[in-house]
């Protein structure tokens, strides 16, 4: 998509029109357009539009970036892009204004004696290398850590862990992907044993219901919204809107059903029991493909240091299982779950119909969640009994969070239980991975040590002695970052923190290092729908700025593992992605060869005889099954999917007298998590200026308080004083309160709790009980 | 034999009158339930619902040809407005003093039209819920004005609200009694301007966001 010397004009009036017609074409023959305002766009300058993903969710939408003299100056959704169709959304379109900040880093910063002192970043890295390579001497490989990110490159993610897991040899390595989607795939393994969605996101041209489950996607994920939409309004698909809290999904949806905070886990079973007792089990399905299990119960929520879980999985029968139902009977759990027995009956009759085509939606919702594993079963449950499921149209569907989210951290494995092939406990995997990066095979220890949240008690306590994190913002973003920061700031711990921005993280810092950010840089992501996308460095960025990838090689070759990364500066992007896509071959995950990834807008794994796999484990087309039935669960030793019997289980902490209500928290569409880059952008940061508490009407009456009157939220952990919203953005339910996380001035998390789901890890940001006082 | 079905009939009746003795007691035993019924209340969000309404006529708003000779422009649209987002007066005679919205000006102004005594479409009401028009919309009953006053020029943002060539533009205005985007932006109505190249993108806030949530300049994000 590069074309040179064309008059801006006549090229926007193209671009326009091109991607007008793209849509035309495919939906409204005979459109017509104001032809004359595109006549009147201004005139003047020569852009040079370049491809890549966009810089911040998961959807992975394509854009071209319009350069001029070396300047990123515009942005437009990729028409050749499956994923968008040419459309994106505000982030989208501004996202390049960011790195036109004043504040940007430019040049390293190392603090001596308290305050800041540039210095030239070859010395910085000097500086970064010897102190960890003296905290390993004096402390131990355990002393030292790595905190990277679902929005690091491929080529981050993979030298990352080559040097923490291969060279150094700790598991020291995990990233706040563990914050978004460790439940995710704790759910994707346990029941199916493969990680990552099996449909893609064409299934929604087939369905015809999208239930959306704690996801507000008209926000978080607009432009598949859109999609949906377009679906609903060309053809009527019907969009069910599950959630605890009303938002602007609930309005365009056809139906919004509202839901106690926590009982989704025994709605789903309801639904379940619902679909057996009516007879609407896809018999032959589960027959064939699926087996029946149970775990432990009563499995705690990890709010204590050094906190260990294992769970044991015991199989059981179909009878057992319907059994374990009766507690879940839409009376029994209407009670409870406040969602009328008429309702559940809904959602049961929509999945139960063996002629409607449904597709389940969720995010945060669910993976946020002291249970999430648990409820990530549940709705495949939902999907396997009816055997809808890996079928153009029908399917679980798990959105991410961030852009490489699954490419990065899933798929390259920057946990500390991750290889970028299995896992470290396995000797075949810790086999593998020592053979293609050429180190011996005990260099890498067989144990995972710090998950996220363990991973900053350990700094608190005095453990980890020295961090490095690369592209995330964790005292904004981590749960009760009231204990966080100070941990950070304690002497004991040497923290090296790289970005493009300042952040209230770069402000404990003792060696700041200048990111490129995305298009300074090249890289690849792989979003939601497992679809891998490239772009090649599109502008120079300022200074000093150089990619993370390449400042974690500069480290790791400063600390005497030069052999280990022989990669070229010019090249490091092509050479690392080849060297990484050993690791998946075959016909379960092949990658796409990096000429196609130039040459397309993105290609799904398992990419396999030049062809992208859109639905897994159906043998129409996964060329991977292999056990010649219509579905092979392959992921599995026996192929066959796991039906979990997974309960009901209270919230970690409940509104009580002292703390009577459910804070909630999340996004906006304004802005991108910690609004380190968003907040930079002016067209979003006027739309959006600061967070605010939202209530619901009835409780801000009984409270006395009005709209954008400052209200102090409290929980047993901290405070945070804000804004009061009524009727703005969303509208919580009676005896809950909702702020976004964005704002750095407005640490919510200061107050939220660090419970996390024990199978996952992954710390519940949706529920913990606070109080309202008026300031 | 007659016997025979006398007995056998009276064992029957037996049976049936022990069955559905049994089968009521038991029911009876059971404990007696009645269901929650829970207000499900319908929750409303004015500002964010808004932008959906009438995104059932987008794509005939799409497909609609453009009327070149009967458009509005911007210049006619501010000619009855006192400033930028004041109420419009109305610009035509009004028969009935007497009746308010719901009987006479809904049925022009809710879904537009081709009006052709006034060679003109009809703007369409982004608030039709709002049935008393006219305590907000006076018709003009005179040229004159009762003592001269200096006319206050007002700004009109529609040049510069994009951040740059090909961007979204931002909404310059405020969106209260204006949730509904589709009413002002598309149709045959609307002024050539503003008149929105994809109406059948129903999700507009999506990509266009309000460049003026706090009244005054709040400069760029400082740390």
């Amino acid at each position: 998509m590069s074309q040179k010397n064309i008059d801006r004009r006549s090229f926007v009036k193209k671009m326009a029109t091109a991607a007008a017609m793209t849509a035309a074409a495919s939906m409204f023959p005979g459109i017509i357009f104001a032809s004359e305002q595109i006549e009147n766009l201004p005139n003047g300058g020569n852009l040079e539009w370049k491809k890549g993903p966009c810089r911040f969710c998961g959807v992975g939408c394509g854009i071209l970036v319009g350069v001029e003299n070396g300047k990123a100056v515009a942005v437009k959704g990729d028409p050749n892009s499956f994923v968008n169709k040419g459309l994106l959304c505000v982030k989208g379109y501004h996202q390049t204004m960011c790195i036109q900040a004043k504040d940007r880093l430019t040049y390293a910063l190392v603090k001596k004696n308290g305050s800041y002192v540039k210095t030239p970043i070859s010395e910085a890295l000097d500086i970064v290398a010897n102190k960890m390579k003296e905290t390993i001497e004096k402390h131990g490989k355990d002393a030292v850590a790595m905190y990277t990110s679902g929005q690091s490159t491929i080529p981050e993610g993979y030298v990352a862990s080559k040097l923490m897991k291969g060279a150094i040899g700790t598991n020291n390595l995990d990233c706040n992907a563990r914050l978004c989607m460790a439940s995710a795939v704790t759910g994707f393994l346990t029941t199916f044993g493969a990680d990552e969605p099996m449909g893609c996101y064409e299934d929604i041209n087939h369905a015809d219901y999208f239930i959306t489950w704690g996801n507000n996607m008209a926000e978080m994920h607009p432009v598949l919204f859109s999609r949906m939409l377009e679906q609903k309004n060309n053809r009527g698909a019907k969009i069910i809107d599950f959630a605890t809290r009303t938002t602007r999904s609930s309005m365009a949806a056809n139906k919004s059903i509202l839901f106690e905070p926590q009982t989704d886990l025994a709605v789903a079973n309801a639904i379940c029991y619902e679909i057996i007792n009516n007879g609407w089990v896809n018999k032959l399905f589960v027959e064939k493909h699926c087996n029946f299990s149970k775990g432990s119960t009563n499995i705690g929520y990890g709010t204590e240091d050094k906190f260990k879980f294992k769970d044991k999985p015991v199989g059981i029968n179909f009878e057992e299982f319907k059994k374990f139902l009766e507690d879940y009977t839409p009376e029994k759990v209407a009670k409870y779950s406040k969602v009328s027995v008429k309702d559940i009956k809904y959602l049961a009759n929509i999945y139960g119909d063996p002629n409607k085509k449904v597709v389940s939606y969720w995010c945060m919702g669910m993976n946020q969640h002291t249970r999430g594993t648990w409820i990530n079963n549940l709705v495949y449950n939902i999907h396997l009994l009816t055997g809808k499921i890996s079928q153009p149209g029908n399917g679980p569907f798990s959105l991410t969070g961030q852009p490489s989210a699954c490419g990065t951290a899933r798929e390259v494995g920057t946990f500390t239980h991750k290889l970028p092939k299995g896992v470290v406990m396995n000797e075949k995997h810790r086999r593998l991975a020592a053979k293609i990066w050429k180190v011996p095979y005990e260099n890498i220890p067989s144990k995972p040590t710090y998950h996220a949240t363990e991973m900053f008690r350990a700094v608190d306590r005095g453990d980890i002695k020295f961090i490095w994190t690369q592209v995330t913002n964790p005292l904004v973003s981590l749960p009760k970052t009231s204990r966080y920061r100070p941990g950070m700031e304690k002497d004991s711990c040497f923290v090296v923190v790289s970005d493009v921005f300042p952040t209230p993280t770069s402000d404990v810092a003792d060696v700041i290092l200048p990111a490129s950010w995305h298009i300074e840089k090249g890289g690849l992501y792989g979003n939601s729908e497992r679809r891998t996308q490239h772009w090649d460095k599109m502008i120079e960025g300022p200074g000093d700025t150089t990619p993370d990838a390449w400042m974690t090689i500069e480290v790791a070759k400063r600390m005497g593992y030069g052999d280990l990364f022989p990669y070229s500066e010019e090249n490091h992007v092509e050479e690392i992605y080849n060297e990484y896509i050993q690791f998946h071959e075959g016909a379960k995950h092949g990658m796409a060869p990096l000429e196609v990834l130039k040459k397309e807008s993105g290609a799904i794994w398992p990419y396999v005889n030049g062809k992208s796999t859109q639905w897994r484990f159906n043998a129409k087309y996964d060329p991977a099954c292999s056990n010649g039935e219509d579905f092979h669960f392959y992921g599995k030793p026996d192929g066959k999917a796991v039906i979990w019997q997974r309960p009901y289980e209270p919230a970690a902490e409940s509104p009580d007298q002292e703390f009577p209500f459910w804070l909630n928290t999340g996004r906006v569409i304004e802005h991108w998590h910690t609004g380190s880059m968003t907040r930079r952008i002016p067209v979003l940061h006027k739309a959006m200026p600061h967070a605010y508490v939202e209530f619901h009407p009835d409780d801000a009456k009984t409270l006395g308080i009005r709209n954008g009157e400052k209200v102090k939220v409290t929980s047993r952990r901290g405070s945070c004083t804000l804004p009061a919203s009524i009727n703005q953005r969303g509208l919580p339910t009676k005896g809950q309160v909702f702020v976004p996380f964005f704002d750095e001035s407005m640490l919510i998390n200061d107050v939220t709790l660090d419970a996390f789901c024990p199978i996952s890890k992954e710390p519940d940001y949706k529920k913990c009980a606070v109080k309202i006082e008026r300031v | 034999m007659k016997r025979l079905f006398l007995i056998v009939l009276f064992a029957l009746l037996m049976f049936a009158v022990i069955y559905i003795w049994s089968k009521s007691y038991y029911t009876s035993q059971e404990e007696a339930y009645i269901e929650l019924s829970i207000d499900t209340e319908q929750a409303f969000i004015p500002s964010e619902k808004g932008v959906f309404e009438r995104s059932e006529y987008a794509l005939d708003y799409a497909k609609m040809p453009e009327d070149k000779d009967h458009q509005r422009t911007l210049k006619t649209y501010y000619n009855n407005r006192a400033f930028h987002g004041a109420p419009p007066s109305i610009p035509h005679p009004v028969i009935d003093d007497l009746t308010i919205g719901g009987k006479s000006c809904l049925k022009c102004h809710q879904n537009g039209g081709f009006v052709s005594k006034f060679k003109a479409y009809a703007p369409v009401v982004p608030h039709p819920e709002k049935v008393n028009c006219r305590q907000c919309h006076v018709t003009e009953n005179t040229k004159g004005v009762f003592k001269n006053y200096t006319k206050q020029d007002f700004y009109v943002p529609i040049e510069d609200n994009a951040a740059f060539v090909g961007a979204p533009p931002v909404i310059p205005h405020q969106i209260q009694m204006h949730e509904n985007c589709l009413a002002c932006h598309a149709g045959p109505a609307a002024p050539k301007e503003i008149r929105v190249i994809h109406p059948e993108r129903s999700n507009c806030r999506q990509c266009h966001v309000v460049n003026n949530k706090e009244l005054k300049d709040i400069g760029n994000f400082i740390r």
